[in-house]
């Protein structure tokens, strides 16, 4: 890891000289302030010494604290008129900020003239960022939700490992040809155990990583969590039926574990002893130190084939709202920075630390095309967050808590979805109130 | 006491008005100051944010009067829903893992009072997990009860030939791994109390005792749980103040699940404030709360000055 990483700082500098510097005012020092403070913050303070080393005229001052933090402090700065030049801000907090005036729109005018160009980007990634129309922010990292698959297994209960499903019936038949009890009988067959499984198909489980799998397959759908009016709207007929599918592949078909943990999951595909495991990229690393033999694929149509989808996480460059008077020259080297910071060479380099890439250019990298995760790379433009209304919290916590009352089978689903989406408008409605 | 008290009693008398001094309050201002400052402002002024509909980045921040005092105890809200039901799981918590927590505690004070071997060892063991933060023993305790790698259910899977139990998602159960890991998590501070409070107890009266033919349990009975009568109290107090602050163990171990069953008060009042981004309303939760506790505090030192007296 840390070799590929050296590596990769190396061809980025390589591919780096030719964006030549929009800004050619005076020396300014730019504020910017980030939460990559794991192992991602070497690289992402690698990419800031060359940023001002490349850029004499602009010095950047970075720091780096836990996300959640930003989040607390992010509108006293504001309000107070002390907010950092760059701040940036995640997709789950993003339209809240712009709805609540601590970010500047981007006008399409400085994008143009810092040649930040939107299509180089993955659609839905970029528009994250978006509202009412107007752009708030630049994808710097990304994450997404994928379908591992262990091959030696799916080899074993008589699959192609190199073809993983795609479509629903597809993945039925896999999850049922994967799921044998400690007797050896097939799901379906008679005398089957649901209940002492040796293997089984797809790994499902109750927290927020396992309903974002619900939130896939309601998109893939044609359903939502939110309608045009922005209350909630993921009870609605697509995202039910989609809902219902993931609820019976544990209870009708037994091919998923009742009242499992991420852990448990985690352990059990680990281990060998489930052929699918649906989740957040971020496990690519753990499954390659554990040398297991696997693939990673986008995830199947499995909520409906309306469209491909899979949940995305994403985080945004952006430019907070600053008193009046702020410094014209500031803003146009932060504009600048942003520019830099989201170029191909740059966002390559980026990719080692796990991030996903954000740009088509990025993706079709050499350098990239032999990693695992480079499976999902053709279909990283249906990757979406959640984003675009200003109340993530008060929809996904009655969302979470739907999903782990359909799948825990202590509602029926279309009653869970209901309940959420009754409590979810509730809170909409105080929060509306306060945005006024 | 009443010593002490006439001391007190007389000493205004025994000065002079004309020599009070300034002397004292300057000793007391750096108190005085942080005082003001960090406890008398904030709580004055969230209590000014709690009658406004409040956000840092609006630019009206407009008077609501009690709204959202009054969505508390409106039953179609969410907001009372969730904060009551919140509060009641932390109420059971307390009422559930106190006692557990100061008998375990005596008991074990009790037990390695005495002269066994390798006392300092066992002291130290049952001490230990207490230095731990709360997200690794949160971590630790999830683990042992997973609903399907969790040690307990290996041993009942392994050795009973029962099915796994589903703790984590299985609403009341979801408290055992909470609770147990609570009391292994904070019994050694109470032992210790304890502990210090055995060894002021006089020998003699043990002497004097099993000379009469008091057993063992007459002993404890009749001398050593008398005796402790103050320690108990104050065991009880902070233990139960401990436990209605409980955050970290159910925010780590279930997150508040299944379905909000272990959710504690201030995990609610937190997501109010910060995952919901409503100020004024987690402020006005928060000072319920605050209300509540103090009511309970105040009872609490109630019964315990009074048996405090009695006691000695």
């Amino acid at each position: 890891m840390r070799r590929s990483t050296t590596l990769m700082l190396l061809g980025a500098a390589l591919l780096l000289p030719s964006a030549s510097a929009a800004y050619s005012g005076p020396k300014v020092t730019i504020s910017y302030l980030h939460g990559f403070t794991g192992p991602d913050r070497p690289v992402m303070e690698g990419l800031i010494k060359q940023f001002n080393s490349t850029h004499p005229n602009i010095e950047v001052k970075a720091q780096a604290q836990p996300w959640g933090t930003t989040w607390q402090q992010l509108p006293s700065l504001v309000a107070s008129g002390r907010s950092p030049d760059v701040v940036v801000i995640n997709e789950d907090q993003i339209t809240g900020f712009v709805a609540r005036g601590a970010v500047s729109p981007l006008t399409p005018a400085e994008l143009k003239s810092a040649g930040i160009d939107q299509s180089r980007f993955y659609g839905p990634l970029f528009k994250t960022a978006d509202y009412k129309g107007k752009s708030y922010g630049v994808p710097i990292s990304s994450v997404a939700y994928v379908m591992f698959y262990n091959k030696d297994l799916m080899k074993k209960a008589g699959l192609d490992p190199n073809k993983p499903p795609r479509t629903r019936e597809e993945f039925l038949k896999a999850a049922q040809a994967c799921t044998v009890d400690k007797n050896g009988k097939k799901a379906g067959q008679d005398g089957f155990d649901a209940k002492n499984l040796d293997t089984w198909g797809v790994s499902l489980y109750n927290n927020w990583v396992g309903s974002r799998l619900a939130y896939a397959a309601i998109l893939q759908n044609g359903g939502s969590l939110v309608d045009k009016d922005e209350n909630a709207a993921f009870n609605s007929p697509q995202a039910a039926s989609a809902v219902q599918f993931l609820v019976d592949l544990v209870s009708k078909y037994n091919v998923a574990r009742p009242n499992s943990t991420e852990e448990a999951e985690l352990a059990a595909f680990s281990q060998g002893k489930v052929c699918m495991f649906p989740s957040g990229q971020w496990y690519n690393d753990r499954f390659e130190q554990q040398k297991m033999n696997y693939g990673v694929a986008f995830l199947p149509q499995i909520g409906g084939t309306k469209q491909d989808a899979a949940w995305g996480g994403s985080s945004h460059l952006t430019l907070p709202k600053q008193r009046a008077g702020y410094d014209a020259n500031k803003r146009a080297a932060a504009l600048e920075f942003i520019n830099w910071m989201t170029q191909p060479a740059q966002n390559l380099t980026w990719t080692s630390t796990g991030s996903l890439p954000t740009q088509a250019a990025v993706a079709s990298n050499k350098k990239l095309a032999d990693q695992k995760i480079s499976g999902i790379f053709s279909k990283l433009s249906s990757i979406y967050a959640v984003s675009g209304f200003p109340w993530s919290g008060q929809v996904l916590s009655p969302f979470d808590n739907a999903w782990e009352n359909a799948y825990l089978g202590k509602k029926p689903v279309q009653q869970a979805l209901n309940d959420g989406v009754s409590e979810a408008n509730k809170q909409i409605g105080q929060a509306r109130k306060s945005l006024q | 006491m009443t010593s002490t008290s006439d001391q007190v009693a007389r000493q205004p008398r025994q000065r002079p008005a004309q020599r009070v001094s300034l002397v004292p309050y300057l000793y007391l201002l750096p108190h005085a100051i942080l005082f003001l400052l960090f406890v008398v402002y904030p709580v004055g002024y969230g209590l000014y944010v709690s009658f406004h509909r409040w956000d840092l980045l609006q630019e009206t921040r407009p008077f609501v009067g009690v709204e959202y005092y009054r969505n508390l105890f409106d039953p179609s809200t969410p907001q009372s829903q969730f904060f009551w039901q919140t509060l009641k799981n932390t109420l059971f918590f307390t009422v559930v893992s106190v006692p557990l927590l100061v008998i375990s505690s005596l008991g074990l004070a009790v037990l390695l009072h005495r002269p066994i071997f390798g006392r300092a060892f066992f002291r130290a063991v049952f001490f230990l997990p207490g230095i731990l933060t709360v997200s690794v023993m949160g971590i630790l305790w999830r683990w042992m009860f997973d609903n399907q790698i969790g040690l307990v259910n290996a041993v009942i899977t392994q050795f009973f030939h029962r099915q796994p139990i589903p703790f984590l998602s299985t609403e009341w159960l979801a408290w055992i791994p909470i609770v147990v890991g609570t009391v292994w998590w904070t019994i050694g501070f109470n032992m210790t109390l304890y502990l210090a409070a055995l060894g002021n107890i006089s020998e003699s009266l043990y002497e004097a005792a099993s000379l009469d033919g008091a057993t063992a349990w007459q002993q404890f009975r009749g001398i050593t749980l008398p005796l402790l009568t103050p320690q108990t109290l104050f065991v009880v107090v902070t233990t139960a103040l401990a436990s209605l602050q409980l955050y970290g163990q159910s925010l780590v171990i279930t997150n508040g699940g299944p379905t909000r069953t272990t959710q504690s008060v201030i995990q609610y009042i937190t997501e109010e404030g910060f995952s919901n981004n409503q100020a004024a309303s987690a402020t006005a939760m928060a000072f319920v709360f605050g209300v509540i506790m103090l009511i309970f505090t105040a009872a609490q030192f109630r019964i315990m000055a009074r048996d405090v007296q009695g006691g000695n």
